[in-house]
């Protein structure tokens, strides 16, 4: 029988920046196999929301991540205007949108830094998050907020456009395009990081689809998947978007896919402002009960496919929410892509999958008993029921 | 590296930022308190505010407004507010004053009641 060394990777960790362990089982140098476990930011937030009226669960729910809090906005706002049959004026519609793609670009932007100082390139990680804070104010003068936009309000938006804003939203984006195109030529031809990234954590398109991945790690793999085309919302389906696909499936393919896609994101922005019909986006009352049923809701978040499904009984209140996050299926389901690896790549790998665990963490793993290994409810050990030997 | 020769001669992206001021756009959420003219008391911010941050509280007894039948107005806790903006939003009058003032990190805990109540005083004097 083989013997391993174990490794836990996590969940405090220089390499990671968010709380996820891996348990990295090494042959020599030789990943052989990785659990992954979760469960360090647990919040209750799905619960939090069944207390909370139809209005307060906008805020609560885009509270859930920090950088994808727009989609979360979204995505339960959407399915609670379905719920209620209230339909958002064009305008707001497509104030969303540019909302929405801003905050894909600087998503892509942020992991790609993230990824650069991951594997030593410190200088790039500054000068990305320099030019990511030039989208960081677009996203202020347009909503308020560098981080939380909390534009959304059910039946349309908080805030209507500018025209001074939008010309300066413009500007802006085409010093944002020409930085985009500079660092995307810097990743495909920078000796150390294609050393790094190419051909580390391969994932071919059967696996993919097995293993339900979802997003950029998907679209990597050559699978054209992404919601804004298959199920159009917002503005979607005036814009036309186009599916970025690479068909290496490694790391690199993943890093250069989100360089591509935020230059979609700068195109669909400007057309954006460009068609955008007249009228006023900010509605004059809030609805604010809704009738018997459930919805199922989705968007394509930055991460990937972003699911709510929302029952209601009736009234003030929602009965249940729940949340599928896209960070949820690519974390947790790939562990299969770390196999036949070293272990100095086992952070580069994660990182490619653009892992948000603030996202993920809506679920407790509750005890199963494993070998020598407990995992039990954090309550029960908080309350001091379970003695650890 | 022409990359390097470009920024060793640009401005350094960051600030001081205690020392100088932060550049905030006039958009942005910051600091906001009811106008006691014209809050009528009906405390639908209360309602809609989700992080439980605004509490009604009675007017002081040597003011009345007219408009403001129950005598109550809204005040905001800063320490729990999370500048969604939803109490401005909803507002039926349109009473908060809002600003673009975000430092108001302390030691003591903050709330718009000495900035409602001077609202008052203005409205006296005009």
């Amino acid at each position: 029988m083989a013997k391993y060394v174990e490794v836990p990777v996590g969940p405090q960790h220089p390499a990671l920046h968010e709380p996820i362990m891996l348990r990295v089982k090494l042959d020599g140098e030789v990943v052989e196999g990785v659990d992954i476990v979760t469960g360090y930011n647990h919040r209750g937030v799905e619960k939090l929301g069944e207390k909370n009226s139809w209005v307060r669960d906008i805020y609560i729910f885009s509270r859930i991540c920090g950088i994808c809090n727009a989609v979360h906005a979204q995505t339960y706002t959407q399915g609670v205007e379905k719920l209620m049959g209230v339909e958002p004026p064009p305008r707001a519609k497509y104030i969303r949108t540019i909302v929405m793609e801003l905050e894909r670009i600087h998503s892509h932007m942020l992991i790609n830094a993230v990824m650069a100082e991951a594997i030593g390139f410190d200088t790039l990680f500054m000068l990305i998050m320099r030019d990511r804070e030039r989208v960081m104010h677009l996203k202020e003068i347009i909503t308020g907020q560098r981080v939380h936009a909390d534009i959304h309000i059910i039946g349309g938006v908080k805030r209507d456009l500018k025209p001074e804003t939008a010309e300066k939203v413009l500007r802006v984006l085409d010093y944002i395009e020409a930085r985009l195109k500079h660092y995307k030529k810097v990743f495909e031809e920078d000796y150390t990081i294609r050393k790094r990234l190419e051909d580390v954590g391969k994932i071919s398109k059967q696996e993919a689809l097995k293993h339900s991945l979802v997003g950029p790690v998907l679209r990597a793999s050559g699978v054209p998947s992404d919601v804004r085309v298959d199920d159009p919302y917002s503005a979607y389906d005036e814009l036309k978007p186009n599916i970025v696909v690479r068909h290496e499936g490694d790391s690199l393919a993943r890093m250069l896919l989100r360089w591509d896609e935020a230059l979609e994101s700068v195109r669909l922005i400007r057309a954006a402002i460009k068609n955008m019909p007249k009228g006023n986006p900010v509605p004059k009352a809030i609805k604010r009960a809704a009738g018997k049923g459930e919805v199922f809701s989705r968007v394509e978040a930055p991460r990937g496919e972003l699911i709510y499904h929302i029952v209601s009984t009736g009234g003030p209140k929602p009965y249940r929410i729940k949340v599928r996050t896209p960070s949820f299926n690519n974390i947790v389901n790939s562990g299969f892509a770390y196999i036949g690896e070293r272990l100095a790549d086992v952070p580069v790998i994660l990182t490619s999958f653009d892992p948000c665990i603030s996202c993920t963490e809506r679920v407790l793993v509750v005890d199963e008993k494993k070998g020598l290994r407990k995992w039990v409810p954090f309550m029960a050990l908080s309350r001091g029921e379970i003695r650890v030997a | 590296m022409r990359e390097v020769i470009s920024n060793i001669f640009s401005r350094p992206a960051t600030i001081q930022y205690p020392r100088e001021p932060a550049a905030v756009s006039s958009e942005y959420r910051g600091l906001h308190y009811p106008d006691l003219n014209k809050c009528i008391g009906c405390s639908l911010c209360m309602v809609d505010c989700p992080a439980n941050a605004i509490k009604m509280v009675k007017l002081p007894p040597d003011y009345t407004n007219p408009k403001n039948p129950r005598g109550i107005y809204p005040v905001v806790d800063y320490g729990k507010c999370v500048f969604c903006y939803q109490c401005v939003f909803v507002c039926p009058v349109k009473a908060y004053i809002t600003s673009n003032k975000f430092d108001m990190a302390d030691y003591v805990t903050h709330n718009s009641q000495a900035l409602s109540l001077k609202t008052i005083r203005k409205g006296d004097k005009g």
